[in-house]
């Protein structure tokens, strides 16, 4: 009963009020921070070269009328090869409408020309809608008007101040779910590894304790692996489309789950103690084994929809910035402490189940 | 003999289990569905997305919850087993 792995009753251990303490912070920072304005439509969204035309711009979290109510807009095509709007009017906190003349003659010959908005307010800061305007080219384009492409660079760009997470175009709100969807899979290969850990303790010491621990952390894994799935779901629901788009990081991620739910039932289908704790040693770490190429080198060297993989950068890039690492990483640890503190609880119990 | 019967209600007990998940899989899927051919922007869509945080987060707390009930009916059997000793 002394075992090191039970502490004092009526104490609980510090690492567990830091589990705790850190998952309050990210629900509380993963929530309350606002995020950056930014564009969410434009009307229209179609021109041909040579038109004037007035953009209907729709800001998300804006507030443009702060300030001297002043914008500034740009169509990009590419760097610095732009164009400004001769007039941008704020009508409200959320709609500003920019005016544009499109040169009639385009610097290459293309079939269309998918053009971005970038858009400058001196509080709200800078936001950029990709390919928020498709420009089919004109029959007869007018040769000098090409040069109106080169006239005015992006200049003065602003910034807003404050905390707050990057608005991405059809992320939005969702970007906050980093804190949540994630680390769900961090916890979960944590787990299987911690598991496998003690599948190789008992395969060489051949101690049932050991056993016991590896299966704790087994279900616990599969428990998160399964939060992660459904978190996963609904985000690409709302992101992707679909619920499920047979994507490769899918795909594998339930190969990945099913191999260990395998596992479960393998051990339910054997009677002999001793037989069932060996064979699910060996299989749990050969198991742990596969997750490696099924989450980390399949899914890279395939197309994917999912960031960080298949040349889609998750880590670094404008996908998670310094004001999300701060909350990102102890999300991460957090998630992974609670899912350790879970473990600990079944194998107590299973523990006790067995020996008394 | 024993052997068949364990094996038996394991069965069962998975094929209930299964069942059960499937239609609650059907009923979200249809639910889902009938919403989601739209133009403007629906429930879940408004408001930059945030609602799919929010059910996101309840997931999360639900699968946590459950697990939770599960461990302490799993303790109250054993307690009630070691009064009974």
């Amino acid at each position: 009963m002394g075992s090191v792995n039970q502490p004092d009753r009526n104490r609980l251990a510090a690492w567990k009020w830091a589990t705790m303490a850190i998952l309050l912070f990210v629900f509380i920072a993963g929530w309350y921070v606002p995020l950056n304005p930014g564009i969410i439509r434009v009307h229209p969204d179609k021109a041909v070269a040579g038109d004037s035309i007035s953009l209907q711009i729709t800001g998300y979290n804006s507030s443009f009328t702060t300030g001297d109510a002043s914008a500034r807009a740009w169509l990009r095509f590419e760097g610095d090869t732009v164009i400004k709007a001769y007039d941008v009017k704020v009508i409200d906190d959320r709609r500003v409408d920019a005016r544009f003349y499109i040169p009639s003659a385009m610097p290459v010959s293309r079939d269309a020309y998918p053009l971005s908005l970038i858009l400058d307010h001196k509080t709200d800061g800078s936001s950029v809608l990709p390919n928020a305007l498709f420009v089919t080219p004109n029959p007869d384009p007018v040769a000098s008007e090409e040069e109106l492409w080169y006239q005015s660079g992006i200049d003065e760009i602003h910034e807003k101040e404050g905390i707050q997470y990057p608005f991405r175009n059809i992320l939005a709100e969702t970007i906050r779910n980093t804190y949540f969807h994630v680390p769900m899979w961090f916890s979960m290969i944590i787990l299987f590894g911690v598991s496998a850990w003690y599948s190789l303790k008992y395969y060489r010491k051949g101690n049932m304790e050991d056993d016991r621990r590896s299966i704790a952390f087994v279900k616990v894994g599969l428990i998160f692996g399964v939060m992660g799935m459904i978190t996963g779901m609904l985000w690409a629901k709302f992101t992707w489309n679909a619920y499920w788009s047979w994507d490769v990081k899918q795909n594998m991620s339930a190969i990945a789950l099913l191999i260990y739910a395998a596992l479960m039932v393998m051990r339910s289908s054997v009677e002999d103690d001793m037989q069932k704790a060996r064979l699910s040693a060996g299989y749990n770490m050969f198991a742990f084994m596969l997750l490696i190429p099924l989450l980390f080198i399949i899914p890279r060297m395939a197309d994917s929809l999912h960031p960080g993989n298949g040349g889609n950068p998750a880590m670094g890039g404008e996908d998670l910035d310094n004001t999300m690492r701060m909350i990102f990483y102890p999300a991460v640890i957090g998630w992974i402490m609670l899912g350790l503190w879970i473990s600990q609880l079944v194998y107590r119990v299973d523990n006790l189940k067995e020996t008394t | 003999m024993n052997k068949h019967i364990t094996f038996y209600k394991f069965g069962r007990n998975l094929m209930k289990k299964s069942a059960r998940a499937i239609l609650i899989l059907i009923a979200l899927c249809t639910v889902r569905g009938v919403q989601a051919q739209d133009t403007a922007p629906d429930f879940m869509r408004s408001t930059g997305k945030i609602y799919v945080v929010a059910a996101v987060t309840i997931v999360i707390l639900i699968t946590l919850f459950i697990y939770l009930v599960i461990l302490d009916r799993k303790i109250s059997r054993l307690e009630k087993r070691h009064k009974n000793e």
